[in-house]
Parts: C-alpha cells; structure tokens; sequence
C-alpha cells in the first residue's frame, strides 16, 4: 500500500520544496510506494474548499508530513498544528522549519522595532501605517517548527540536499529511524589542520583561498588561513551521495567556500556564537575582526531563542 | 529586588597551580572576603573554555572571575596566554548578549598572593553588587 505524504510551507523562499522536484531519477523508484495527498508546491488544494464553503480548514490525513519554512504568523501556526494533527510522521524539512532559517534573523529585535524601520524608518518608501486589514498577525518572533507543534524528524540544510529527503522518506518507509551524526563539518572535512592559523588576520569571504593542486587533502584548512568558517560548531551530513549513501566532502566545502552552518548546531543547546568564539581565538585569530557577530554566527538558527533582542541593561543600583 | 537584600553570585575559576593555592593562602591567613565568591578549581586557566562563562552569565550567576598563573608562570606553559586570548573573546561576547564588561574578568593571582586574592573577590563583589543582578537572572 502506498504510503500518504502531505507537504506544507510556511515561512519559506521555496528552495527546499524545490528540493523535493529536484530528486530526480531516485523520485521515478519512490513514487510507486508513495501518493501526495496534499502537496502545495505542486498541486493547488484550498483549505477551505473553492468557494469557501467549508468553516474549518481541511488538510487530507497522511502519513508522513513534510513541513518547510518557520512559523512568523498565526496563519502559519494554524496550519503547522493542522499538519501535525493529520500526519502520523512530521517532518521538518530545511533550515528555516529545524532552526528559524535567515528570516530568523529578524528575532535580534523587537516587532515594534521591526515595523518601524520597515515602514516608517526606510528612506526609499513613503512611511505607512503597519497594515493589518485582512492579514494574520505575526507571532513576537520567527519559531522553528518545533517550537509550535511537536517534530518527529529534522532534515535540515539550506537548501536541504535531495539526497537528504530520498534517505528520510526510504527510511521511514522500511520503517527505519533517520537521524543526523552528531559530530562537526571538521570531522568530515578533508582539509589539512595544523591547529594554529598562518596569519594573524581574519580575510573576508570575497579574498581568494589558497586551493591547492589535487585532492583538497592538499589544501590547508579554510579557517587557518583566516576565512570564517562555521565547520567546528555544525553538525556534518550536508555530503550524502545517493548512489553510495556514503558520505563525501561537505558540499560548501566542495565548492571552495567556507561552511555557512545552515546544518545548524551540532547537538541540540549547543550555542555557536560561543563556541565559535572559542575556536576562532583558539587557533591564535583575533575575535576582534569577527564583524556582525550575532547575526553571523547564528545566521540560520535564530529561532529557539538563541536570537533574541537584546536584555535592558539592568539599572545601575537597583 | 532591593539594594539591600541583593546579594550576587561571583562564580570564580581558579587555576590548580597558581590562584587556587592563592585562595588557599588567603583562607589559611585569615583574609576576609566576600561570601558571594563560589570557586572551581581547573587544572589551569587555559581551560576554560568561553561558553563555560557565558553558560554560567546567563544561567543564574552574576559575574565571573578566571584567575591564573601570572604570565611565564603557566604550569603548562602557555595556558594562561590561551586564557588571556579567550579573555578577548569573552568581553566581546558580553557584548553580544547585552552584559556588562564589569561581569567578566581575568586576573592572574599567584600561590603567594592570598592578599590580591581576597582583595580582587572584595573588588568584584562591589563591582557587581553595584550592577545588579544579571538581566539573565534566573529565580
């Protein structure tokens, strides 16, 4: 018997649904054991039939429900809590549905703050009231999907990688578990360590790295030679290959760029921006020069409270 | 909570080699200090580690010391010199996570000077008794 998956987006830019397409060939063997029941990315469904005639909304039951993007509004949260009431199995797929995702990053101020500066503070747009008519109100901040409704499996990445979804699904449907390592983009990586930096400076992602000829073995490690690099404090399997399942090269490593860390922390109450801090004046550079900390080192987990806007400071005496 | 009542919480990693015995001397020559100060040996100042501090900062305690070895002291070498570096990184967190600079510092106390011991707990305590307690404050 086939098994039932439902799809749904939230807060999402559309990449990881688009992830789903981009299966490819593996898509033609799984298809016979699966039926889309509700899939918004592919087929058009209203939840509250075509003229709205129904009252409540109306997600078809399933067995396993994939769910990108975070939760920014009500609208969104009512949908997650749909999905979850329908589907046996819930999937959080991508960056933004495991962590917040980059809209997250707006969690670093207060709504008020937000609205201000989008609508009344932005100099190329004539200054407006907050529109309310007919919209859902926003939630105080960006939520991963785990924050609102309970989360079975995490498929994270930003996008996440085909390959990714193709061994979920495969798992759930022999009735496997699918879990991540837990271990660091460092541990996969091929890159030569030699635990100090060779210069004392932090280069900017647009400077050329030193790639050497042949294997990237070759090649001393993207954080010695003084490029950001969110490797030690992600959790590694951005590499899977679907032929092999085996892992390879993480993919932004692969591609002669520094590791972005939308695989999200290593284990869960992990904080990066601490422990990154850590490793960066550890191999001897100076954490001076790590511009736009924050945001930076948090730039795909921001939900789950890691960012937040910064505490009053306490007055003085109190 | 009033001025009066508040009493904060000075979590205070010491080093085996140096400021524990430090600690140590200033207990065995009857130095007064501050009760607020709970101390955690570590084999060496090196090792502790910036999310130890801002773990402890924002989980209930007020302000953090690290004591170590004086510099070309270090048991180890250069732990110490580890320590300073972290030390920079810390401050600059304080930062990111909106506290005060006057919730964090290093100081090097050596097994001789129980008197800068007791002295640089008194320092901290009114320090951060001025402060208040952590915005983090739990409880």
């Amino acid at each position: 018997m086939a098994v039932k998956v439902a799809g749904e987006w939230l807060n999402i830019c559309g990449g990881c649904e688009v992830t789903i397409l981009d299966i490819g060939e593996p898509l033609l063997d799984l298809l016979p054991q699966l039926e889309f029941v509700h899939l918004p990315v592919l087929m058009d469904h209203k939840y509250f039939g075509q003229t709205g005639e129904r009252n409540e909304m109306e997600i078809p039951a399933a067995d396993v429900g994939l769910v990108s993007g975070g939760v920014r509004n009500e609208k969104e949260k009512h949908v997650a809590e749909e999905m979850r009431k329908k589907c046996k199995t819930l999937i959080a797929l991508g960056s933004c549905a495991c962590f917040g995702g980059i809209p997250a990053l707006a969690n670093m101020f207060k709504l008020e703050e937000m609205f201000d500066k989008i609508y009344r503070g932005s100099k190329t747009t004539a200054s407006a009231n907050t529109p309310a008519d007919n919209l859902p109100p926003l939630m105080d901040a960006v939520k991963a999907l785990d924050e609102v409704v309970k989360v079975d499996v995490y498929i994270p990445g930003c996008p996440t990688a085909p390959e990714l979804v193709v061994e979920a699904l495969t798992a759930l449907l022999t009735g496997k578990s699918f879990d991540l390592p837990e271990r660091s983009v460092c541990d996969d990586c091929p890159t030569k360590r030699e635990k100090k930096a060779s210069g004392g400076t932090l280069k900017r992602p647009l400077e050329t790295m030193a790639i050497a000829e042949g294997p990237l073995e070759n090649t001393r490690c993207f954080m010695e030679q003084g490029f950001i690099c969110l490797g030690p404090v992600t959790r590694a399997g951005c590499a899977r290959s679907m032929e092999t399942g085996k892992e390879k090269v993480p993919r932004c490593i692969k591609g002669h760029m520094a590791c972005r860390g939308c695989f999200g922390p290593i284990r869960k109450g992990a904080n990066p921006l601490v422990d990154m801090m850590g490793a960066v004046t550890s191999i001897g550079l100076d954490a001076k020069e790590v511009l736009d900390r924050r945001a930076l080192l948090n730039r795909y987990i921001g939900a789950q409270n890691r960012l937040r806007p910064l505490p009053q400071k306490t007055a003085i005496g109190r | 909570m009033s001025t009066n009542g508040y009493e904060p919480l000075i979590i205070a990693f010491c080093c085996h080699w140096c400021s524990y015995t430090g600690a140590d001397l200033a207990g065995t020559s009857r130095l007064r200090y501050p009760p607020n100060v709970r101390i955690i040996r570590v084999m060496c100042s090196g090792m502790v580690h910036p999310n130890l501090v801002m773990d402890a900062l924002t989980k209930g305690a007020d302000g953090v010391v690290i004591c170590g070895c004086h510099k070309g002291d270090c048991h180890y070498l250069e732990g110490n010199l580890k320590a300073e570096k972290r030390a920079e990184a810390i401050k600059l967190m304080l930062e990111d996570f909106g506290l005060e600079q006057e919730r964090f510092r290093l100081e090097w106390v050596s097994a001789s000077e129980g008197a800068k011991f007791a002295a640089v707990m008194q320092t901290m305590t009114e320090q951060v008794k001025a402060l208040g307690p952590s915005p983090y404050h739990v409880g």
